[in-house]
């Protein structure tokens, strides 16, 4: 069973008065352990894409299932129960809190599901992300490729069974944002994640198992590796 | 483009768009400009226009003539023998309690003969005289009869109405001969002859006063002198008014710390403003930069500052001048009823909202507003167009030094320390004032060290007991350290306003508790029924004492008896005790002194000699002391005191001077007393002798007053005198918290990334809620203990040295735990409560909108 199912989803939005369709006819699956990269011009329904995969959003139409469970039919609590427990977010300007160490950001998740004795399982993810030593350090104490480590990291925490990711090497010089993705790929292929990523970056679909190209809300072209 | 289109596009139209937030701004300056206009106006109202009844019936004269006690009526002939062209008016002026109504008027004995006449064509301006049907000559026919009377007209009775009036404690009926127009009730009084006066109050052979109206030349100077030389030693002459001018200086300190009070709720507003300008700087840094870098100059953005928080001054002073007039209204009565128990009787005049009014509320909201935004508004024209648009650094916040700062703030709280140690000038606390300035701006500079090491200390007990919520919420707070720091300043200044003066009422009360455990040893208390007041000392029928003292179980009668005198252009009482029935008394609590000797060390001394105790605020306002000699007017006399010890007078801020009744019977021969103090056997049943008391007291209209009944009723003065002050804590608590409500605004709104982001990483609506109430329940923590250490070094400062320096009188410190409980708790309760709305704006943000970057 795939990790996340879009069936014909159509999401649109009222904007001052206009209905805007972000995306319109869109299936697409998702298995276990494969990275997507979402690919097109800006404007083309990526981030509305991962929202509705991150079920941040709703489909005006269609359904989006994430586990087999479709994201409509859940009240705001499991909504948030899902979040916790299933889905990853990266961002692309990282989004970091500064007033948080490392480790304290990279336990933000589980403490907002209630947990504690956390630290072992941030040093853990940090270690993943070859960021050891670092935990007690600030975010504005950090490269930008740093931030972004740190930042997967948190995403990591909860052993989410999906990663989305909104153009993750946007504020990353080209070295440090190829390093990135090759991280991506790995922790998606030794963790068993499904990794979807939306990108303008040509590396990041070079690596990606499956490339969705997006035009105007619409899947304009899948092609897979 | 117009800067004026211009400065709406980018500075006011941005405001609308956050209608909650800018309303309660403007409201946070609305109410502190209401205060402080309506403590002046009504200030004016019952103090600064201060005039007395008295005065304003007392014509166009030039002179006066009194004595304490009053003035023998021999010296009437003796100015009438005189060989200059003078008129001549005596008059005898009390009060008069309507029975029916209790509504006190005063009560004016003329000349009617003489000046009858005149008084009944007294033109009043709109062209009215006497409105009876009778003709002025008519009216005068009813001078020989003692039961007419002639009255303004706001009394609302006619002529032939019959009216009973309670004058000292008999009532009698009177006939109403004329009725005499006043203008709104200003001049209302109760006019009658002048023999009929003195009967009515058994005032036989004396006047209170001698108006005299002189001719222009010499000069005033020389026609006191001459008639001064011409009057026996005890009797003055002065300048008409004069004793309104000495209350109302007396009344002046009143007044400024009333003030002051009302400063506070400015001061409050000042910090909001502060803080919301410089919010706004903040979020506009990208603004500021693309402004700069298309070509607007420094100035145009310091301007453009300013002149968003002018628009604040101008739309909070727009709001709060129709305030402040309604605030006024109940203040004027609050302050009203205060300086007639403290003070003197007085009827507060109109309250006038005029040119000057609109121009105080305009200059306090546009001025505080302006002055408080010229920091921030100054650091947003220093900031550089590419700092300003440079990606990246979303989140600033204007570095805060620390411990700069402290080191600012020890100095300035050594300076306070200095400053309270001074003395007053002409009387008024100047550096008391200065010293409270002083620790109010160096606890403003203390408060981000403060801030910063109570986060600091406190992050591991809050994460334990409020979840990772309570850590967000702490975090948020150090790191935007000159926000939290300003709002924090604003909140603990208000208070620790409420804790320095519930802390100095709290003392003062606890101090007249106590001085009432041994100032009011009696039984019971007798006066005669009608509103007393500081000044007006009305009488008892002569006889009641001894008729009361034949009663079985009556151990004792003292006859105390109290005139108002002017003791170096100041107004005092001048009393007496009953020395005599001492020995009957001795086990009853004996007062002490201040040098600690007590009542039957004392007393011994003042019997039938020249040595009086005097108050301690006497002693304060004459600087005098235990050992010195005064010199006092006393009818007919002047005579010279020592004073033997000085005694605690919490009763009222005029100075009073006590002696033994036969020593004032000899130069003050009414032997009328003011007031009975009643001691009974132990062996005898208080409520049997008290009913053969009421009965004895039946057909007079006196008040009976058992030991504890007159302790509560003292009380109660005390409480509702300071009524005003609570009510501008309570203002500038609402203030502050309306500020922090804004500021919580603001800070979700500045935050909504962050809040977003939570989202994302599973945060449920209820713990975003939870984030905002922690944080403002920490702000309302972190003011409070501010608040609460100010609030104290104020206190300090309040009881030992402006209050000491004002009005003379010693405080001991006392902490009125529960009260300072329960205003704190409610405080902070209403902090924690102004942050629902904001975390209800929190939980309702999308963070779809602030998170992507698309």
């Amino acid at each position: 069973m795939p990790i996340l199912s879009l069936q014909d989803v159509l999401k649109d939005y009222q904007t001052d008065g206009q209905r805007v369709q972000a995306v319109q006819g869109l299936s697409l699956n998702v298995e276990r352990g494969e990275l997507v990269a979402l690919v097109g011009r800006s404007g083309c329904g990526k981030s509305t894409l991962l929202n509705l995969a991150g079920a941040m959003d709703f489909p005006t139409s269609g359904s989006v299932l994430l586990d087999g469970v479709s994201t409509s039919a859940l009240k705001d609590a499991e909504l948030t129960r899902l979040r916790r427990e299933k889905v990853g977010f990266i961002f692309q300007s990282f989004q970091l809190l500064h007033t948080l160490t490392v480790f304290e950001n990279v336990e933000l998740p589980l403490l907002l599901a209630g947990k504690t004795n956390v630290r072992e399982a941030a040093r853990e993810r940090l270690a993943w992300v070859e960021l050891e030593g670092l935990g007690e350090r600030f975010p504005h104490q950090l490269s930008g490729g740093q931030m972004q480590r740190a930042a997967i990291a948190r995403a990591l925490i909860h052993s989410p069974i999906i990663l989305l990711a909104d153009e993750p090497t946007g504020n990353l010089d080209t070295t440090t944002g190829n390093v990135i993705l090759e991280l991506l790929l790995r922790l998606t292929r030794e963790k068993k994640t499904a990794t979807v990523v939306a990108t303008h970056s040509m590396e990041a679909a070079a690596l990606a198992d499956t490339v969705v190209r997006l035009r105007d809300g619409r899947i304009e072209e899948i092609t897979r590796r | 483009m117009p800067p004026v289109l211009l400065f709406y596009r980018l500075m006011v139209r941005p405001l609308l768009r956050e209608p909650v937030r800018a309303g309660l701004t403007v409201l946070a300056v609305a109410l502190g400009v209401a205060v402080v206009l309506a403590i002046e106006l009504a200030g004016v109202a019952a103090t600064g226009s201060f005039h007395s009844s008295m005065e304003a019936l007392a014509g166009e004269n030039d002179l006066e003539i009194t004595a304490a006690g009053g003035v023998p009526e021999a010296v009437v002939g003796t100015l009438a023998a005189l060989p200059y062209s003078m008129r001549i008016s005596p008059r005898i002026e009390d009060y008069a309690v309507l029975a029916d109504t209790k509504q006190s008027f005063p009560l004016i004995g003329l000349d009617l003969v003489s000046e009858g006449g005149a008084y009944a064509e007294r033109d009043t301006g709109s062209g009215g005289t006497l409105s009876s049907v009778e003709t002025p000559k008519d009216s005068l026919e009813f001078l020989e009869d003692h039961e007419s009377i002639w009255v303004g007209s706001s009394l609302g009775h006619k002529t032939g109405d019959r009216v009973r009036l309670l004058i000292n404690d008999r009532v009698r009926e009177y006939i109403v001969r004329g009725v005499y127009p006043d203008s709104n009730g200003d001049e209302s009084a109760i006019v009658m002859d002048i023999a009929a006066a003195q009967q009515a109050l058994t005032r036989y052979g004396r006047v209170d006063r001698i108006l005299l109206k002189v001719p222009e030349e010499p000069g005033l100077g020389e026609w006191q002198l001459r008639i001064s030389a011409a009057l026996p030693a005890g009797v003055e002459v002065r300048p008409q008014g004069t004793g309104t001018n000495e209350n109302r200086r007396m009344l002046a300190a009143f007044r400024w710390n009333l003030r002051l009070l009302s400063y506070i709720s400015l001061v409050v507003g000042a910090f909001l403003i502060y803080n919301t300008i410089s919010v706004s700087v903040v979020r506009r840094r990208p603004e500021i930069g693309i402004v700069r870098a298309l070509g607007a100059s420094r100035r145009v953005i310091l301007g453009a500052f300013v002149g968003e928080a002018a628009c604040f001054g101008v739309a909070g002073a727009l709001i709060g001048l129709p305030l402040g007039r309604l605030m006024a209204t109940g203040a004027v009565k609050l302050m009203a009823s205060t300086v007639e128990s403290l003070y003197v009787s007085s009827r507060p005049g109109a309250i006038e909202l005029n040119a000057a009014s609109v121009l105080l509320a305009l200059a306090i909201g546009i001025g505080v507003a302006v002055a408080s935004a010229y920091s921030p508004a100054r650091e947003a024209s220093l900031v550089s167009p590419v700092e300003a648009m440079a990606r990246g650094r979303r989140e600033y916040d204007a570095s805060v030094r620390k411990v700069r700062d402290l080191w600012l703030a020890l100095a300035l709280g050594l300076a306070a320390a200095a400053a309270s140690r001074a003395p007053a000038i002409a009387g008024k606390p100047l550096f008391g004032y200065l010293a409270t300035i002083l620790l109010v701006m160096a606890s403003a500079l203390a408060i981000p060290a403060f801030v910063s090491a109570v986060t600091t200390l406190t992050a591991k007990l809050l994460v334990k007991f409020f979840g990772v919520e309570a850590m967000l919420a702490s975090r948020s707070l150090a790191a935007s350290l000159r926000r939290t720091s300003v709002l924090v300043g604003a909140l603990s200044t208000a208070i620790a306003m409420m804790t320095a003066v519930g802390i100095m009422v709290g003392s003062f009360r606890q101090s007249v508790v106590l001085w009432m455990s041994n100032e009011l040893p009696a039984d019971l208390y007798l006066r005669p029924a009608g509103s007393a007041a500081a000044d007006r000392h009305p009488t008892i029928s002569l006889g009641l004492a001894e008729d009361l003292a034949k009663i079985p179980g009556v151990v004792a009668v003292e006859r105390l008896r109290a005139y108002e005198i002017r003791y170096q252009g100041m107004p005092a009482t001048l009393a007496s005790a009953d020395l005599d029935v001492q020995d009957l008394i001795r086990w009853y609590p004996q007062s002490e002194f201040l040098s600690g000797r007590r009542q039957q060390q004392v007393f011994p001394e003042l019997r039938r000699s020249n040595t009086v105790v005097v108050s301690e605020p006497f002693t304060y306002k004459h600087h005098v002391k235990a050992g010195d000699t005064i010199t006092l007017s006393l009818g007919e006399t002047q005579a010279s005191f020592l004073i033997a010890d000085v005694y605690y007078d919490y009763s009222s801020e005029r100075g009073s001077i006590l002696m033994d009744r036969q020593t004032m019977l000899r130069y003050l021969p009414d032997a009328a007393p003011s007031n009975l103090a009643i001691y009974v056997s132990p062996q005898a049943r208080l409520e049997t002798v008290r009913a053969e008391i009421e009965k004895a007291a039946a057909g007079h209209r006196v008040l009976l007053f058992s030991n504890r009944e007159l302790r509560s009723e003292a009380i109660r003065i005390f409480d509702r005198t300071f009524a005003i002050t609570y009510a501008l804590e309570a203002v500038a608590a609402a203030v502050a918290v309306m500020g922090i409500a804004g500021a919580l605004l603001a800070l979700v709104m500045d935050r909504r990334r962050e809040l977003s982001l939570l989202r994302f990483l599973g945060a449920a609506t209820g713990q975003i809620r939870k984030m905002i109430l922690v944080e403002a329940g920490l702000l309302g923590l972190l003011a409070n203990l501010a608040g609460l250490a100010l609030g104290f070094a104020l206190s300090l400062i309040l009881v030992y040295v402006i209050n000491k320096q004002s009005f003379g009188w010693t405080i001991r410190f006392h902490w009125p735990v529960e009260i300072l409980v329960t205003a704190l708790t409610l405080v902070y309760a209403a902090t924690v409560l102004a942050g629902l709305y904001p975390a209800q704006l929190a939980v309702r943000l999308n963070p779809l909108e602030a998170v992507h970057e698309e």
